[in-house]
């Protein structure tokens, strides 16, 4: 059971910076807390006792998303439904749909939050992959002599391990800015028993842009979680296929080189060649999200997994 | 624990069309905050993390996991809970109506959560198909109903709601001159889809006290001392009960009485009931739990079943030095003879594993004394006369001052055949005479209720070659945990079960329930079946590939016949294996043949009426889109 003596709703940013950088030993910040209540948990945390939490979903500056110039800062109180219900969001970012309806639950991405699943840190975060796919970073405020001062930092560089992140005492993260990529294909794959409420153990995201004219890959973004204690993005396979007309072949040699990043310790065969299946499927389904056709992709069950 | 006093938050929020303002506790969950002190226990607490959808509620007119809100998230919002769908003996909604209509309410224990989640998925997209039903519907399990009756009430209720269907399919059918081939409404099922009825932990009584369990963390251990003292000082704490405070016989157990209600002297698992807490309110009866201070000596614990009947192995129980809760032999013919008459003699084990049965309703229950002296304990009990006859001993009181209320079950699946919580109802609330409820979190219900069994077969089979069985020797090693239950009778179950519908003339079976420091086995459907079908079965399929034959005709050239006697010497008079066998030869699409013969190709795949797999995106399909493409 979680327990707390106070429970916080500032109302402002300075009002929960001040209330952070005061706070007795101990304090958590709260966001849709569905990895906090869960977490206090027998077999888990078990009883925990904080001497105060500071709830962010009221602080205003954290709400909504704005646009500038190829990229998009998305508040740290927006939350997953959001990505799979926002017609403008859908468009600009076209992978993040697909990881949504795998997201939990329709009512858990009522209340989850993008920011809260980066910060957790978890190795099963479904979040953290498109975002390095989509060159994400979080920007991140805190007080300096009563002055909101900020910093921005990369995903990747954020990210220190399962669990560790570069947050320090006082800051709040503010916003997740990442690359918009209207017109690309996106797609999420996930390994899952169920369809809803399933945590991933592996999960790969792709987004691809075919140029027009030639049918050749204009860009495309590949990203991989679970396999390894922090997500990888897939650059040497971004390079491989960047400028190619896509063939059978080629994608299944592109799924073939990720699956030796493999690095987790448990379940390395299976992941192994889950990556492999998943990478394929992952270029394929976003292919025929940008409505291109897909090289024999009925094939796949079949071909070499 | 922090020494300062709670801040108190100040709520005001409108809760199904009612204002209100009200002072909460700075941890409260929405769920604890519309339950405790709102008294609305149409929302329930299946898991407490977010799993299950039982404790679903709108809030701002999104439909939210109440466990995994905290209250002050509420403060200033609209709440509307199952309770508000319909006003308290008001008309049902037409989801509520199409619900009772289908008879989408088994233990109802999910009921109202899929209730709201329906409501929800009709108000966000009330043309929402099928698939789209299934998708929005994914965050709320059902453990007893099965999905088709639920997801059929929501696509009537769709049709009547946008006008498609006439509001009169929601009433009852004519029953006409027999209810035999129509279809009845259930009695009790607007109490259910309207969140109405009361399980055992949605029940209060007046200065109704609360009970918090300490458990062991060890498997095996002596318990060498247990200091209550700080606990019992706890402001608010009623009382501290161990296994000292039993007056009577402790013991009890579907068969053999092996189980004290609390650890007596020594653990045999983990999780198993050291102590119990009462105090006026759960959270001080955690913190008063977390006081009491236990000195164990580990002792050597096993935790194989075949390793429990080896000699030398650690004694989980005295009275039973080799570990053997019951051994049930058969014998029929003679299987050495059998064996040697056959051509052929296939051998081959199998394994099965725990399983928890995972009723959405958690254990809970309420005890009181009543005027008369009559101890009372309501709770989901599935065997409440023999729970009364063991609780009338343990507490040495007459079984006329002994009562047992069955309180209704969210799902029992045999889990609930135990009394393995009511002893330390009954006994705190004659310590208190005052009214103690338990209510189990899940993962309390998972660490120390029954699962079912685990079982090692080691299967020997002898034939003919045109596929005559000669003989059959069946041995099954099952791990009963650390308490007997139900074991016996499940080793009973499986050795007449053994060798399944067939006509076998040699037979020899043992099963053997063994003692080990896992959690303990009990009753789960099919009571020892499932174990031994699934051997037998399989078995059956090896054999045949290995003599060439079609699996359904090795099966028919066995099978009994109207006036079979089975191994226990019953006879049948009537079976019905041939038309079971035909039944499923049919709906398989079976290919007929050997499975040795068959191609890469197999044609009886993928039918209409299989499953394709999970797959989401009833969201995504885009105009013109095949409509069974990427859907489940
Ligand atoms: C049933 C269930 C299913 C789930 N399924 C999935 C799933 O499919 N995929 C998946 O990835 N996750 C899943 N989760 C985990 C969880 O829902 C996500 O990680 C979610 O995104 C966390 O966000 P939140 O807003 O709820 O975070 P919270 O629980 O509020 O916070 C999480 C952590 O982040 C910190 N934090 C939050 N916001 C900020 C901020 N602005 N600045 C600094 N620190 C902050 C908090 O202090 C805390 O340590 C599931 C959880 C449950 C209970
Ligand atoms: S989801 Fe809330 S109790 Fe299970
Ligand atoms: S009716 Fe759904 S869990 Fe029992």
């Amino acid at each position: 059971m979680l327990t707390c003596d106070q429970y916080h709703m500032p109302t402002s940013l300075a009002d929960a910076l001040v209330l952070w950088q005061d706070a007795p030993e101990g304090t958590q910040l709260v966001a849709g807390a569905t990895d906090i209540l869960p977490w206090a948990r027998e077999g888990r945390a078990g009883d925990v006792h904080l001497p105060a939490m500071i709830d962010l979903s009221r602080v205003p500056e954290l709400d909504g998303y704005t646009l500038d110039d190829g990229r998009i800062r998305l508040g740290a109180n927006v939350v997953y439904q959001q990505f799979l219900t926002d017609e403008k969001l859908r468009a600009l970012l076209p992978c993040m749909p697909y990881c949504s309806v795998w997201f939990a639950d329709d009512q858990i991405r009522e209340q989850a939050t993008l920011a809260g699943n980066i910060v957790n840190a978890s190795p099963a975060a479904d979040g953290t992959p498109p975002m390095l796919a989509l060159n994400g970073e979080l920007e991140i405020a805190r007080l300096e002599n009563d002055d909101i001062a900020r910093r921005n930092i990369a995903i990747d560089d954020f990210i220190k391990g399962p669990g560790t992140t570069d947050l320090k005492p006082g800051e709040i993260v503010t916003a997740v800015i990442c690359d918009t990529l209207e017109g690309y294909g996106g797609s999420f794959q996930k390994v899952g028993q169920r369809r809803s409420l399933v945590i991933s153990s592996v999960c790969a995201v792709a987004c691809i842009k075919l140029d027009e004219a030639t049918g050749k890959v204009a860009d495309i973004r590949l990203a991989l979680g679970g396999i390894s204690p922090v997500p990888l993005r897939l650059t040497k396979t971004e390079q491989l296929l960047t400028g190619k007309r896509l063939t059978r072949e080629m994608i299944v040699e592109a799924a073939r080189q990720p699956a030796d990043l493999v690095a987790s310790r448990t379940r390395r065969e299976y992941r192994r060649v889950v990556v492999r299946g998943f990478v394929e499927a992952a270029i394929e389904d976003a292919l025929a999200d940008c409505g291109a056709a897909v090289p024999d992709a009925e094939t796949r069950e079949t071909a070499d997994v | 624990m922090s020494e300062q006093t709670p801040t108190d938050l100040q709520l005001e929020f409108q809760i199904n069309g009612r204002n209100m303002k009200r002072r909460a506790q700075p941890h409260q969950r929405l769920l604890d905050f519309i339950r405790d002190d709102l008294a609305l226990t149409g929302a329930k607490e299946g898991c407490g993390a977010g799993e299950c959808g039982t404790c679903s509620v709108f809030v701002d007119g999104k439909l939210v996991k109440s466990c995994l809100m905290p209250v002050a998230k509420a403060n200033g919002t609209k709440i509307e809970t199952i309770e508000g769908l319909a006003g308290w003996g008001g008309d049902l909604t037409p989801v509520q109506k199409a619900f009772h209509k289908t008879g989408a309410s088994q233990c109802g224990y999910c009921i109202p959560g899929m209730v709201m989640a329906a409501t929800s998925a009709l108000r966000e997209n009330p043309k929402a198909d099928i698939e789209e039903i299934k998708e929005r519907l994914g965050g709320n399990i059902c453990r007893c109903t099965g999905y088709t009756k639920i997801f059929e009430a929501v696509e009537m209720a769709r049709d009547v709601l946008s006008g498609e269907a006439n509001a009169a399919v929601l009433e009852a059918d004519g029953a006409g001159k027999s209810y035999i081939g129509n279809n009845v409404r259930r009695l009790d099922a607007p109490s259910k889809v309207a969140g109405r009825l009361r399980y055992a932990g949605d029940m209060v009584m007046p200065g109704m006290l609360h009970m918090q369990v300490l458990r062991s963390p060890h498997a095996h251990a002596l318990i060498k001392s247990i200091d209550t003292s700080e606990a019992e000082n706890l402001p608010g704490v009623a009382c501290v009960i161990t296994a000292d405070d039993v007056p009577g016989e402790d013991g009890f157990g579907v068969f053999v009485h092996d189980q004290p209600i609390m650890a007596r002297g020594r653990v045999r698992y983990v999780g198993e009931a050291i102590a119990a807490v009462t105090a006026d309110d759960m959270l001080t009866a955690v913190r008063a739990a977390s006081l009491i201070k236990v000195e164990y000596e580990p002792i050597a614990a096993v935790f194989d079943s075949e390793e429990a009947m080896q000699n030398g192995a650690p004694v989980v129980h005295d009275y039973a030095p080799d570990n053997i809760v019951k051994h049930i032999p058969i014998r029929k013919g003679d299987v050495e003879q059998g064996f040697a008459d056959a051509d052929l003699v296939v051998e081959q084990s199998y394994d099965t594993q725990a399983v928890e049965h995972a009723y959405l309703e958690p254990e809970a229950g309420i005890a009181y004394v009543d005027h008369d002296d009559v101890v009372t304990v309501v709770s989901p009990s599935q065997n409440i006369t023999h729970h009364r006859h063991m609780l009338a001993k343990i507490i040495d009181r007459p079984i006329n001052k002994v009562r047992f209320i069955m309180s209704p079950v969210g799902g029992g699946f045999g889990g609930k055949e135990d009394m393995i919580y009511q002893g330390m109802l009954a006994l705190s609330a004659m310590k208190t005479g005052a009214p103690v409820r338990l209510v189990y979190t899940r993962e309390e219900s998972i660490i120390s209720t029954a699962k079912r069994h685990p079982a090692r077969i080691t299967y020997k089979m002898g034939l003919k070659q045109d596929g005559r069985i000669t003989a059959v020797s069946f041995r099954m090693i099952s791990d009963g945990g650390a308490y007997g239950l139900s074991t016996e009778g499940v080793m009973r179950k499986a050795a007449i079960l053994a060798c399944g519908p067939y006509n076998i003339p040699n037979v020899q079976i043992d099963t053997y329930g063994v003692y080990t420091n896992n959690t303990p086995s009990g009753a789960f459907r099919t009571f020892g079946a499932m174990q031994s079908q699934f051997a037998t079965e399989s078995h059956m399929d090896i054999c045949a590939e290995k003599l060439g034959l079609d699996p359904f005709e090795f099966r028919r050239i066995n099978m009994m016949q109207n006036g079979a006697v089975t191994h226990t010497q019953q006879q049948l008079g009537s079976v019905s294996i041939g038309r079971v066998l035909e039944a499923a030869e049919k709906a398989s699409r079976w290919e007929t043949g050997p499975v040795s013969m068959r191609g890469q190709e197999r044609a009886d795949l993928g039918g209409d009426d299989t499953r394709p797999p999970c797959t989401l995106g009833a969201r995504f399909r885009k105009p013109g889109d095949d409509d069974r493409q990427e859907v489940a």
